[in-house]
């Protein structure tokens, strides 16, 4: 029986690298190429354009946020630092705060390097984070302030996937296990 | 088999510690305290004032059900309970008052669940070092824990 399951699994998985499909949700054909008008961490005006060439994960929060965001990113990291050394490099994390008011370039800049190189902070004004919210149909809403001025922002959980020329690959949810995540990481570092 | 006895022995010192409680109530708060313990206290931060998350264990081994209702440290303005949900495919985080934990009950504060939010930290802190944190509860008593300031990247 034991045997069976393994064969089957086996079986599976060769198919699943064969036809192409990504062990995530696979949004290539629903989600548009890698796009946006930001500011990055030096408060430099940058384009989508300028990080093409390397394979590119994309993620929506806010630095306010001590336990989903940090977990996350440091998550996201583990996969990166499993894979070969010379792969490694190839791949970028961009973190897109949807909080600027709190998350300045100065902030943002300290706060990605805690988790790697390739870590990149970008935001920019409401109508620039909306641009990219809207293109990757994800949501955002603040809270109410407290009497100290903090406020908490619900933000999207999905990391979004596209490969060296800004094509969407896949997304992946929280509820993905972490053997796939990593799987089709390295996947998308090792395709040409 | 393994499962079962591992079990009977946690029941027989449960037993045990049930009398030695008992013994203690004469010396009343001392003694619910020693039927609380915590393990595993990491204090979770990154550089700048962004705030840090507590990721902890806490054994109820007494006998009656007790309620956590905060923490405060000296570390920190302000501690509170938060809790990180998801639904929809978006993160969400609120604040909670308070959580029951019965006879014998273990509860954990873990990674995108519930997790002490430590706001405005008072001095600059490091990977390293150790915060004193105070958990409170509805009795009125008071269990001093000591967190373990972590990178996020190391849990
Ligand atoms: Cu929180």
């Amino acid at each position: 029986m034991y045997k069976v399951l393994l064969a089957t699994l086996t079986t599976l998985l060769l198919v699943g690298c064969s036809d192409q499909s990504w062990r995530t949700t696979d949004v290539a054909d629903i989600m548009p190429p890698l796009d946006f008008a930001l500011v990055d961490e030096n408060g430099d005006s940058v384009q989508a354009e300028e990080y093409l060439g390397k394979p590119t994960l994309v993620y929506f929060g806010y630095t306010y946020c001590p336990d989903v965001c940090p977990i996350t990113l440091a998550r996201l990291g583990d996969a990166i630092r499993k894979l070969d050394d010379e792969t490694r490099d190839e791949i970028q994390v961009l973190f897109i705060s949807v909080d600027p008011a709190r998350d300045t370039p100065e902030v943002l800049k300290r706060y990605t390097d805690a988790f790697g190189p390739e870590f990149v902070g970008l935001s920019g004004d409401k109508a620039a984070i909306d641009a990219v919210t809207n293109r990757y149909r994800v949501a955002y809403e603040y809270g109410e302030e407290n009497e100290n001025g903090d406020y908490l922002v619900t933000h999207s959980s999905a990391v979004f996937a596209f490969d060296r020329e800004g094509q969407a690959q896949f997304l992946v949810r929280d509820s993905h296990p972490v053997n796939d995540v990593e799987a089709d990481i390295k996947r998308l570092v090792a395709q040409g | 088999m393994a499962y079962l006895m591992h079990k009977t022995m946690i029941k027989r010192t449960c037993r045990q510690l049930a009398f030695t409680t008992c013994a203690l109530l004469l010396t009343a708060g001392v003694a619910q305290a020693q039927s609380l313990d915590v393990t595993n206290a990491r204090l979770s931060l990154l550089p700048g004032n962004t705030p840090g998350a507590g990721y902890f264990e806490l054994h109820n081994s007494g006998d009656e059900s007790v309620t956590l209702v905060g923490a405060e440290s000296p570390a920190f303005e302000s501690v509170e309970m938060h809790i990180s949900s998801e639904h929809n495919g978006m993160a969400h985080m609120h604040a909670f008052e308070s959580l029951d934990i019965g006879p014998d009950e273990r509860i954990e504060f873990a990674p995108k669940g519930q997790h002490l939010m430590f706001m405005r930290r008072v001095a600059p802190l490091n990977e390293g070092d150790e915060v004193e944190v105070v958990l409170t509860f509805s009795d009125e008593q008071r269990l001093p824990v000591t967190f373990n300031v972590v990178s996020p990247t190391s849990l």
